[in-house]
């Protein structure tokens, strides 16, 4: 053996034994309940070829012992293109100590995020991990030397897209960058959590059950920290595939441009018939969002938690755009806590990252009464406000129907929109008729006189009024709204600074 | 086979029912329509499922929250 032998075969010896994970035996079992390993996961995600490791070779050193049985400690991370475009990306390999955080892998872990908010790369975290290594930071000196020494270590400035799937247990570090990213999606199955239902148990002295404490129905409808939902590991790493390509790589640059399917705005000729005639009865204003926008290019977040708003990325002519919308489906379109908080961490995700903001308005005004405000409403509704206001991205707004009381402000009424348009369906006033026959003349529906009050308030609210003092700058037919949308996006768009908005709400909490 | 509660989203009266027991749903379908604020709200299967029972009838008050009805996923 040569020397270029010799080195070759240590080499061969040493890559063999850092790319084991946890052995064959776990990796069968994951197998055999169809989940994915790090580096399958970190296969999918990114482009054939492109992942570059870093830190390959790092191993747990908290304890002589562990080093041979801990390859790469647990996280494997490096580079990797995702649809061509570079990003740092983290796979916690939870056959390898449960991916718990160590000494080692919290390096690592602090390298790829210092490179990425640094070069301006996405960061990409696939989450599955037990938490807090044992016993390395038992007692005061376990603290003292793993906790805390990077003061920046969940420090968010939203300088460059994070997103984070959550594919199996998660509590620690996991969880925390889940909720720190913009974007996370969970597999059925998965539990995001502070901390395991063992210690959660110990703790409280009562069963904790995982899925009660942190499965997919309470991330999905009650916390909101799930963006979207699906049943395997391949389709949540595709989800983030296609969340990212909506979004610029760093706050610098405005979103990628996309090309125009073929039969975009194909059903917008019959836009309005997706509106029911009658004023008091409800639709799924999803069905109006997928005709306006870009075919195929709606992508829906958290569609299960406060679903009275509507967030989602799509494109409208190739280019990204936010969607937040009322849903007369739920409540009516009346806005509760929930939908408030929903739509403020998209507006704050969308001027983070430059995209524009399109706002369909069709809301009788906000849930009143006593759950609302012990659900704390006018705090919600006032951040709500504030992040309209201080968003710096193009905001147009369209009024479907209809636009009531303070909610009008809320979705982008007067000048908190930079073009407003109403469809001739629109009604806008401070309450709905009915009530205000009721708080300004007391009579009741039903009883003498109330319908032709009801008339001359109805007629009051019409969208020609609204026209005639410039409070819309357009009247617009309904199967217009695209061709109107993608106009103004154009006439818009940030061309003194490169589609680069000012991010004035960067250092906004990251959930809620 | 999991039970499914389905809660009102809103405090109102049930206006109409739309489903019988032991009819399977599609996700999406309608179960029951309630009035609420002077709009007509209905009650969704969003995953869909079998109907077992349905807990209030036509002209009903309602509660927001409330279950309604169970299925079975």
């Amino acid at each position: 053996m040569n020397r270029q032998q010799r080195l070759e075969a240590e080499f061969a010896a040493q890559e063999t034994k850092a790319r084991a994970m946890g052995g064959a035996e776990k990796l069968a079992r994951r197998k055999a309940a169809g989940m994915l390993n790090a580096r399958e996961r970190l296969q999918r995600l990114c482009d054939p070829g492109s992942f570059i490791e870093s830190g390959l070779f790092a191993t747990s050193t908290s304890n002589p012992a562990d080093r041979d049985s801990t390859p790469c400690d647990g996280k494997v991370v490096g580079f990797g293109r995702v649809n061509g475009r570079e990003a740092a990306v983290l796979a916690n390999d939870f056959t390898v100590l449960g991916a718990s955080s160590g000494a080692t892998n919290g390096r690592k872990i602090a390298h790829m995020k210092r490179v990425a908010t640094q070069r301006g790369l996405p960061m990409v975290f696939l989450g599955e991990s037990s938490g807090a290594r044992m016993p390395d930071h038992m007692g005061s000196r376990g603290m003292g030397m793993l906790l805390g020494n990077d003061g920046t270590q969940y420090q968010r400035m939203r300088e460059t897209p994070w997103a984070s799937a959550t594919l199996g247990l998660s509590y620690g570090s996991s969880s925390w960058y889940a909720v720190l990213s913009e974007f996370n999606v969970m597999r059925k199955g998965a539990v995001l959590a502070v901390s395991s239902p063992l210690l959660a148990s110990l703790a409280i002295k009562q069963d904790v059950d995982p899925q009660e404490m942190g499965g997919w129905r309470v991330h999905a409808e009650v916390t909101g920290f799930a963006d979207l939902i699906v049943d395997t590991d391949e389709e949540a790493i595709d989800a983030l595939k296609v969340f990212l390509s909506y979004l610029p790589s760093h706050h610098r640059e405005a979103p990628p441009v996309a090309a125009v399917p073929a039969g975009s705005g194909e059903g917008m000729r019959d836009i309005l018939g997706l509106m029911p005639e009658s004023r008091t009865q409800v639709y799924d204003v999803r069905k109006l969002v997928r005709t306006i926008v870009d075919r195929d290019s709606f992508f829906e977040l958290k569609a299960r938690f406060g679903k009275v708003g509507v967030t989602g990325l799509a494109r409208l002519g190739g280019r990204t755009v936010g969607i937040v919308a009322n849903n007369p489906l739920s409540r009516g379109g009346a806005m509760d806590a929930d939908a408030c908080e929903k739509l403020t961490s998209f507006i704050v995700l969308c001027d983070s990252f430059n995209i524009p903001l399109v706002l369909l308005v069709d809301t009788p005004g906000f849930v009143i009464g006593t759950e609302a405000e012990r659900q704390r409403a006018p705090g919600k509704i006032m951040n709500m406000m504030n992040a309209l206001a201080l968003t710096t991205v193009p905001k147009l707004s369209v009024i479907l129907r209809k636009s009531y009381g303070q909610a009008y402000l809320n979705m982008g009424g007067g000048r908190n929109s930079d073009e407003v348009a109403a469809w001739p369906t629109a009604e806008v006033s401070f309450m709905d008729p009915t009530f205000a026959v009721k708080v300004v003349h007391g009579i009741d529906p039903g009883l003498p006189g109330f319908d032709k009050e009801f008339a001359e308030m109805d007629r009051a609210s019409s969208v020609w009024d609204f026209a005639s003092v410039y409070a819309a700058q357009a009247v617009i037919r309904p199967q217009e709204t695209r061709d109107y949308l993608i106009r103004m996006l154009d006439v818009h768009r940030l061309r003194l600074s490169d589609g680069v908005g000012r991010h004035l709400m960067r250092a906004w909490p990251t959930s809620f | 086979m999991a039970s499914i509660k389905i809660k009102t989203e809103v405090t109102g009266s049930v206006w109409k029912i739309e489903a019988r027991a032991g009819q399977r749903l599609a996700p999406g379908a309608t179960i029951m329509i309630l009035e609420s604020m002077k709009m007509e709200i209905p009650v969704i299967a969003e995953d869909g499922g079998t109907l077992v029972e349905l807990h209030v009838a036509e002209g009903e008050s309602v509660n927001e929250g409330q279950v309604v009805a169970t299925l079975t996923g």
